[in-house]
């Protein structure tokens, strides 16, 4: 498989969160506005990235047998760079993300994809994987908090959309507003899959 | 108050004020994905009680004498993850040796557990918890029962949810609606209900 | 036998390379955090009580509640106290940051950290709250929800009835620590 095809394949025909539904926790939780949905969906891409290349790099000198041990340790050496990173430069957003940064590790895409396909190929390809599938998760996160908080809040990325006499729907940020969202989205894409 | 009032306190805020799944969002993969039958939720439920009860211990240990004496905060992640596949091994063994049916049942999900939010979720929270009065953080029993209180809260919406995908298995659904899309918006729903809890003073 | 100890010390090897290289990043990081942290810290001293210097002090009673003696600048005449009061509230903790004179009216607070429900909890950091506190004593730091008169007390948020009592307490708690400190031997300027 190309490059190119690797890289694209994450946007919109095996998108994590929609096609492979993957990475709910944190799709949930993250997406209650655009800018944290867009720190969530970098972190875990960076994530993403550099284990998928570190696990392919590695994948002939780690035995079968232990390999998701190895694979959760590496994973988990990234996230806490991230985690001391983004507390030393982007506090607020540290703040903001809360637990869901050290929760980026238990996340299923990285580990998924770390086990589906780093596992088993080359480092270039498996760079393009991670790229591809880390901004597709990102998209899907911004394309659920961009309803979330234009609905809930009324803003986009903290800019005002919606006019002052919007009485905002509370419960879009709210929990329940989360997997409702969420639901009809789902729903949406099964229909536009349904349809070719 | 009283640490048996304490407790109560606890229980009631992990099964309905907090809801892992419900609230914290917490433990969705299994949630959502396992099988919509019944006796593997519950088989599913008690193996996950169990490792987050344990795990909330081991973590709890680990962090107040290992990690923080020595300076190792950052080293948490690491330390806590690795504890927990050790843990979900150890409960595959026991699982296998014991009951072949039920390991044969729960299949790829036992291992998986390992990735559950929630089991990492509730050791993190633990370590910055505070009791009722606000100032207090967990101790040890604390921090133990919180995570099977947890557990409990989570295999109880698990339960919930299994119940009623076995009904609406029958249902006549749009196409596009059918498994996840509307086993998200039952969810939310569910969500709904349980922010009635709020405010719930004890 | 051999064969497990061997998996044993390959994850073992992989654990301590992936911890040298995090002991690493920390010793980076660790500074700036650290270093960051006073600063703001000491941004929001000085934005409730201007033009002081300020001078830090852990009660003698109650040794994890430290606080700072606001001094006018040049002097040694106290102008008033700083604290942070936390408490938790719905989801989290709060941490409230308070500025008194030196009678412990308060001057003003500052909701510093929260998390508790957006739209509901969330706006116990907006003046539209926090403007209320102005002027008060520890006397009138009562919910109105709990039995407080109305212009003497504190208006509960709108379906934030714990997070107002979270921040309302945990002040007036304070303020009793600080001032048994004050009037004890130890307390007070140096």
């Amino acid at each position: 498989m190309s490059f190119f095809r690797e890289l694209t394949k994450g946007f919109i025909k095996e998108n994590p969160t929609f096609v492979i539904v993957l990475g709910m926790c944190p799709t949930l939780a993250t997406s209650t506005s655009v800018d944290n949905a867009l720190g969530m969906g970098m972190a875990a891409t960076f994530v993403l990235i550099c284990s998928n290349i570190m696990i392919a790099a590695i994948k002939n000198i780690t035995p079968d047998k232990i390999r998701i041990p190895i694979y959760v340790v590496v994973i988990a050496a990234f996230v806490s760079v991230v985690d001391m990173a983004m507390a030393a430069y982007v506090p607020a957003l540290h703040k903001s993300l809360g637990i869901f940064i050290p929760l980026i590790v238990v996340n299923c895409i990285i580990l998924g994809r770390a086990e589906a396909f780093a596992g088993k190929n080359n480092v270039i390809n498996s760079l393009a994987d991670g790229i591809g599938m880390g901004l597709g998760f990102t998209l899907s996160l911004s394309v659920v908090a961009t309803i979330r908080e234009i609905l809930g809040n009324g803003t986009w990325l903290k800019m005002r959309v919606m006019p002052h006499s919007f009485d905002p729907m509370l419960v879009a940020i709210l929990a329940p507003g989360a997997f409702i969202t969420l639901g009809f989205l789902m729903a949406g894409m099964n229909m536009l899959k349904n349809r070719k | 108050m009283g640490y048996l009032g304490e407790i109560f306190v606890m229980a009631m805020s992990a099964l309905f004020i907090q809801n892992f799944v419900l609230s914290r969002f917490l433990g969705l993969c299994p949630y959502l994905g396992v099988s919509k039958k019944l006796d593997s939720a519950i088989g599913m439920g008690l193996a996950v009680i169990f490792v987050m009860t344990m795990a909330s211990a081991f973590c709890f240990l680990i962090q107040q004498y290992l990690l923080v004496p020595y300076h190792l905060e950052y080293l948490q992640t690491i330390a806590y993850i690795l504890t927990i596949a050790a843990l979900v091994q150890f409960v595959e063994m026991v699982i296998q040796k014991n009951s072949p049916a039920l390991y044969k049942s729960l299949g790829v999900y036992l291992p998986l557990i390992t990735t559950n939010c929630a089991v990492l979720g509730v050791a993190l929270i633990n370590i910055t918890a505070f009791r009722s009065d606000g100032v207090t953080p967990y101790n040890f029993l604390d921090a133990t029962l919180n995570g099977f209180f947890s557990g409990v809260g989570f295999t109880f919406v698990l339960l919930a949810m299994a119940g009623i995908r076995e009904r609406l298995e029958f249902a006549p659904l749009p196409k596009s609606m059918r498994g996840m899309p509307i086993g998200l918006i039952l969810a939310g729903t569910m969500a709904l209900a349980f922010y009635g809890f709020m405010g719930f003073k004890i | 036998m051999k064969y497990y100890i061997q998996l044993a010390l390959t994850l073992l090897i992989f654990c301590a390379v992936g911890s040298g290289v995090l002991a690493y990043v920390n010793a980076k990081t660790k500074p700036i955090i650290t270093e960051r942290k006073i600063k703001e810290a000491k941004e929001a001293r000085e934005s409730l009580i201007p033009g002081s210097d300020f001078e830090r002090h852990t009660a003698v009673a109650d040794t994890e509640f430290e606080y700072y003696v606001a001094l006018k600048k040049g002097t040694k005449d106290a102008q008033g106290y700083v604290f942070t009061a936390i408490r938790k509230g719905y989801a989290a903790p709060v941490k409230t940051m308070v500025g008194l004179d030196k009678d412990l009216k308060i001057i003003s607070i500052k909701v510093i950290e929260q998390n508790e429900t957006p739209g509901l909890g969330t706006n116990s950091a907006l003046p539209a709250f926090t403007d209320q506190f102005k002027g008060k004593t520890d006397a009138e730091l009562i919910v109105d929800k709990d039995g407080g008169l109305p212009g003497k007390s504190i208006k509960a948020l709108s379906g934030a009835t714990i997070t107002t009592r979270a921040v309302t307490y945990s002040i007036k708690d304070d303020i009793n620590i600080l001032r048994a400190d004050l009037a004890s031997a130890t307390g007070g300027v140096k």
